[in-house]
């Protein structure tokens, strides 16, 4: 079981091809597992076992007949469920949006059935991929394989979750502040938020426009890069949407990092916010392992986190408040507690505040992206903490001021998530890369090496079989 | 910076945003919330900015009107 749990898509897709392994019999197991583990953990909304199988035997029968259409054919994932599949139910977590059925794909679920994807099913998310883990929603919120008492991350929580739990090679999840990398830190796995408008947005629940990015989580580098080469290129109907070619990453794997400049934002967790001494000792190891490699990695300085805090929750606060102002009108009571606070706080949003803030944008963006004349990657914190208790408000809320990933949400450019060890409780430590612009591959390229040398994806959670917790008493069964 | 928004005001303002079936939790949430808005938008480093300072996302005709 554990064997065909961990694959990682290009073990996966080496096997599937060569018709060592059969597509039915790959997502047969991960069902199975779904099915004995995620009681315990409530990474799936909805599992979706009919669609999975029928994929995996057309996947089959084509892999057979010699049609193999790449990587991802015959291979699992899961969306979050603000991703439309068509004619299932896109929830978004929240009674708001119940019954509210997909007419089409999202231009990302079309280019992954395309691929030849097994869709697996609706993974969990932070309400509107905003609220944090709320007890008091239609469904439990996901925790974290690694310790189920512990928060698993968001707001793409389920594609954290089951990636790391061995329920899924990939996940797509959505990053407007954070929401990809939170969870992939917290949970141990890779995830990117690429550049803005590389992956199309359309058929996606927007929480703020100029903000939202859709990505992949993965348990390793090469499958992140496989799952973003499926997923990006221009859509001319997303108004954010790129009008660049995409592709490509994982051309530079195993080019090493010989000569690269890296620069690393030590004041965003050494200084701006002070990190727990396991996650800066983490991240220092790593720089150390890179440097080592033959990596120059120097110091740089950029504008205080607080200042891109500030103007990241402003435009978020802003724009979310525009999408939900008549649900927040007509039914306030059907959004969970945290989601309606946090939605609330943008009622009162001056315009000019508002617009002071994309003002200030600019100007962080535009020197931002300066500090890329001397060197090719960035490296800084993620999260500044391990996980916290998933039954801890407080210590959860104060997780948002204690990460350094809404720079990137600013700025633009992509940004991955990947771990760096495990704390001494045995949760997951993990550090950010950036890169410029469209630098993608340059990201995956540094990535892939330190995780070469590190080997921490080696290292996979062990999952017990309760079948059931409280949070999931309280709300109810889940409608699967 | 502005003086910190009082119970009343929120009350006021939500009522003129057709926000009328918050219950009293909800109107101490959106207190709360204004607050940290409040907050949020005195901590942005406006003080550098010039009347010349252009928003990050500006109108261009071209992506919006074909010729």
């Amino acid at each position: 079981m554990n064997e065909l749990a961990f694959l990682t898509i290009a073990e996966a897709a080496d096997l599937l091809r060569s018709r060592k392994l059969s597509s039915v019999e790959y997502a047969k197991a991960l069902i199975a597992r779904i099915e004995q583990h995620d009681g315990g953990l409530n990474a799936f909304l909805r599992l979706t076992p009919e669609i999975a199988l029928e994929d995996a035997r057309r996947a089959e029968a084509e892999i057979m007949r010699g049609d193999w259409r790449g990587p991802l054919h015959g291979v699992p994932y899961g969306l979050k469920d603000i991703v439309d599949y068509a004619g299932l139910p896109t929830t978004a977590h929240s009674k708001i949006l119940e019954n509210n059925v997909a007419a089409a794909d999202a231009v990302v679920t079309q280019k992954l059935r395309a691929a030849g994807g097994v869709f697996m099913g609706k993974l969990s998310t932070h309400e509107f991929a905003l609220g944090g883990p709320c007890f008091d929603l239609p469904w439990p919120p996901a925790r974290n394989p690694w310790n189920r008492d512990h928060f698993c991350g968001g707001s793409s929580s389920g594609a954290g979750a089951a990636t790391a739990a061995g329920f899924l090679p990939a996940a797509i999840g959505s990053d407007t502040g954070g929401s990809i990398r939170n969870p992939a830190t917290m949970c141990g796995v890779a995830g990117m938020k690429g550049t803005y408008g590389l992956v199309s947005r359309r058929g996606v629940f927007p929480l703020a426009f100029s903000l939202d990015h859709v990505g992949p989580l993965t348990r390793t580098v090469r499958d992140n890069a496989l799952m973003l080469d499926a997923i990006a290129g221009h859509d001319p109907l997303d108004p954010g949407s790129a009008n660049t070619a995409a592709g490509g990453y994982t051309a530079e794997l195993g080019r090493g990092v010989k000569g690269l400049r890296i620069g690393v934002i030590r004041h965003f967790y050494m200084q701006d916010v002070k990190g727990d001494p396991e996650m800066v000792a983490g991240i220092e190891a790593a720089l150390k392992v890179l440097a080592e490699l033959g990596a120059d990695v120097r110091e740089i300085n950029t504008a205080p986190l607080g200042e891109y805090a500030a103007c990241n929750r402003t435009l978020l606060t802003s724009e979310a408040y525009a999408i939900h102002e008549r649900w927040l009108q007509e039914r306030p009571q059907d959004y969970g507690g945290l989601t309606r606070e946090r939605l609330l706080s943008g009622a009162f949003v001056r315009a000019a505040d508002y617009i002071n803030a994309m003002r200030v944008r600019r100007k962080l963006t535009q020197a931002f992206h300066g500090l890329f004349s001397d060197i090719d990657v960035v490296i800084t914190a993620s999260a500044m903490d391990p996980a916290c208790r998933i039954d801890d408000p407080e210590a959860i809320e104060r997780t948002y001021g204690r990460q350094a990933r809404a720079p990137f949400n600013v700025t633009g450019g992509p940004a991955l998530a990947v771990p760096v060890g495990f704390s001494k409780a045995g949760l997951p430590l993990g550090m950010q890369i950036a890169g410029k612009p469209f630098g993608e591959a340059l990201v995956y390229r540094v990535a892939h090496a330190y995780e070469q040398a590190v080997k921490w994806v080696e290292r996979h959670p062990v999952l017990d079989q309760r079948e059931s917790v409280a949070s999931r008493t309280r709300a109810g069964a889940a409608p699967r | 910076m502005a003086k910190e928004i009082t119970l009343e005001e929120v009350r006021r303002l939500a009522g003129d945003l057709g926000l009328t079936r918050l219950t009293d939790e909800h109107v101490q949430q959106l207190l709360r919330a204004a607050r940290t808005a409040q907050q949020r938008s005195a901590a942005l480093p406006t003080a550098g900015l010039t009347p010349a300072d252009e928003p990050a996302h500006v109108y261009l005709i071209d992506r919006h009107v074909k010729p």
